[in-house]
């Protein structure tokens, strides 16, 4: 509990006034940082559920020939193709996409609109693997190549590793853009911390003078500045957690906020990451004006 | 008891509070302000410090209270040569050394109590500890009803008790005091005289700089003058 004579001691430094504008620039990097962070766990997150809906299993793709004959020969290759693996020690499941299937999945791009009904399109057989088990993949496709020649095996490898990249860029852009903000917050408090030093000269001088020793006076500042930095990164942290918020709420409602990029919505678990940045922030205001008190009061005889 | 004296070759005693050899002191490359300045302080003494406006008073007492390195000379305060001591030891030192400015030098944002218990708080003291101690003494100035009047709402006598009260509260070794009776009616400069004296009689040593003769010639202490930066003159204390 606080005594009463606790509260009637006096803050060392008067309470700035003048700080708002140190505060909206902590305000603004915190949003940034917790911008670049809730993208990064959405990248992650999006790239392991893409990683982890393609893993185990692969594609049997059957090339229409280019004469756009044969649709009865096609339909016998795939039921072969079929009756193969399912036949194959280690696969669980394979199964041919209907006509409706594959024309969905070429909607995106040719539109719903009715497909010539002589336009060549590719048969897939999707087909799972029993959980860890190894099927000899080029063995296989040398076996369906017997049974259906234009078959193409396609084990989802290179769009895994694709994936995988693009998610590790993301996630370390944003990393970089962390560092960054980070090396920016910790400058625009050493530019406040000499600003306050030199606006409270006679007030540190003073306590300099009666022998106070540097951790005191540093002190004084660095928690000055790690309860300003903490309440502007809150609150530009808790803006940018607003916009995934309203993001998850409209790709709810079936609405796209921005086009083309994976869903925005963050799970509270993840929300909850996005507490690192106020944390982290108000932590290197502390650093950095401590540090800059300290060098500042070594030059003072 | 000796109240200060030349040193004339004298080797360090364990009693001498505060010793100037050869002290030097300017500003910038400016004129030196302070000129072979040699005398020293016995514990436990009390000295006014004298001489016409500019010759150096605050800058020899700048010099006492480390707030100036010296161009050149030797100080030896409380047994360390400080040309030598550490940086990290000066704060120590300092809390040791109470100061009366002649500016007061509050801090505006803190009320009168909390301007005096400051150096308590830098001694590592908490308010339960030093509460009464400051209230006492804010009393024995006349300021036991201004406790929490912030030094803009106090008239310039009032401030300048609050600085006394400030430099004294930590019963420091040395107190070192610059026209503390400037602004106060003779009735109250008399009174703080009783508690430097009494401060004194308790170990501390006293040093005053002072215009006031009066004040001088009504007490035993002892006078070190200074005329164009040079100690020209030294009386010890009568008994």
């Amino acid at each position: 509990m606080i005594s009463h004579w606790m509260d009637r001691e006096g803050p060392v430094l008067p309470r700035e006034t003048s700080a708002a504008p140190l505060d909206v620039v902590i305000g603004v990097m915190a949003f940034l940082a917790a911008l670049s962070l809730g993208a990064s766990l959405v990248s992650e997150r999006t790239a392991e559920s893409w990683r982890s809906g393609v893993a185990g299993r692969f594609t049997v793709q059957i090339i229409p020939p280019l004469d756009g004959t044969h649709a009865l020969d096609m339909q016998r290759e795939v039921e072969s193709v079929v009756a193969l693996l399912r036949a194959t020690p280690g696969i669980m499941e394979a199964e041919p996409l209907s006509d409706a299937d594959e024309r969905s999945l070429v909607a995106p791009w040719l539109g719903n609109g009715a497909l010539a009904p002589d336009l060549p399109l590719p048969r897939l057989v999707d087909a799972t693997l029993q959980p860890g088990v190894r099927v000899d993949l080029a063995g296989l496709t040398e076996k369906l190549k017997t049974i259906a020649p234009d078959s193409v095996v396609d084990d989802h490898t290179r769009w895994i590793s694709r994936l995988k990249r693009l998610a590790d860029a993301i996630v370390w852009s944003a990393y970089a853009v962390l560092g960054l903000i980070g090396i920016a917050t910790a400058s625009a408090v050493m530019f406040a911390t000499r600003a306050g030093l030199a606006a409270h000269h006679e007030i540190v001088a003073l306590l300099h003078q009666m022998g106070a020793r540097t951790g005191f006076i540093a002190r004084a500042f660095e928690w000055h500045y790690f309860i300003s930095a903490l309440v502007a990164s809150l609150a530009g942290a808790g803006l940018a957690a607003a916009f995934f918020v309203a993001a998850g709420g409209l790709e709810q409602a079936g609405l796209e906020p921005v086009a083309f990029l994976p869903p925005l919505g963050m799970h509270p678990s993840e929300l909850a990451w996005l507490a690192v940045v106020p944390a982290c922030t108000a932590l290197i205001a502390l650093t950095t004006a401590r540090l800059s008190v300290m060098a500042a009061l070594r030059q003072i005889y | 008891m000796a109240v200060a004296a030349f040193l004339a070759g004298q080797s360090f005693r364990s009693d001498v509070m505060l010793r100037f050899e050869n002290v030097g002191m300017r500003y910038g490359t400016g004129p030196e302000v302070l000129r072979d300045v040699t005398f020293l302080l016995e514990s436990g003494s009390f000295t006014f410090l004298t001489g016409a406006s500019g010759a150096g008073k605050t800058t020899l007492l700048k010099l006492m209270f480390l707030s100036e390195p010296p161009t050149r000379g030797l100080i030896t305060l409380f047994g360390n040569d400080l040309a030598t001591t550490r940086r990290a030891d000066f704060p120590a030192i300092r809390r040791r050394i109470g100061v009366v400015f002649q500016d007061f030098r509050l801090l505006d944002h803190l009320s009168a109590f909390d301007n005096v218990a400051l150096p308590l708080r830098l001694a590592g003291r908490g308010p339960d500890a030093y509460r009464h101690d400051v209230e006492e003494l804010l009393g024995w100035v006349g300021l036991g009803a201004r406790l929490d009047a912030k030094p803009a709402t106090l008239s310039g006598g009032e401030q300048q008790r609050v600085a006394i009260a400030r430099a004294v509260v930590a019963r420091p070794d040395l107190l070192l005091a610059d026209e503390p009776t400037g602004n106060v009616d003779a009735e109250i400069g008399q009174r703080l005289i009783r508690l430097f004296g009494e401060l004194n009689r308790l170990g501390t040593t006293v040093l005053i700089a002072t215009h006031d003769r009066s004040l001088i010639e009504r007490t035993r202490a002892g006078e070190m003058r200074l005329v164009d930066g040079r100690v020209i003159e030294l009386r010890t204390s009568r008994p």
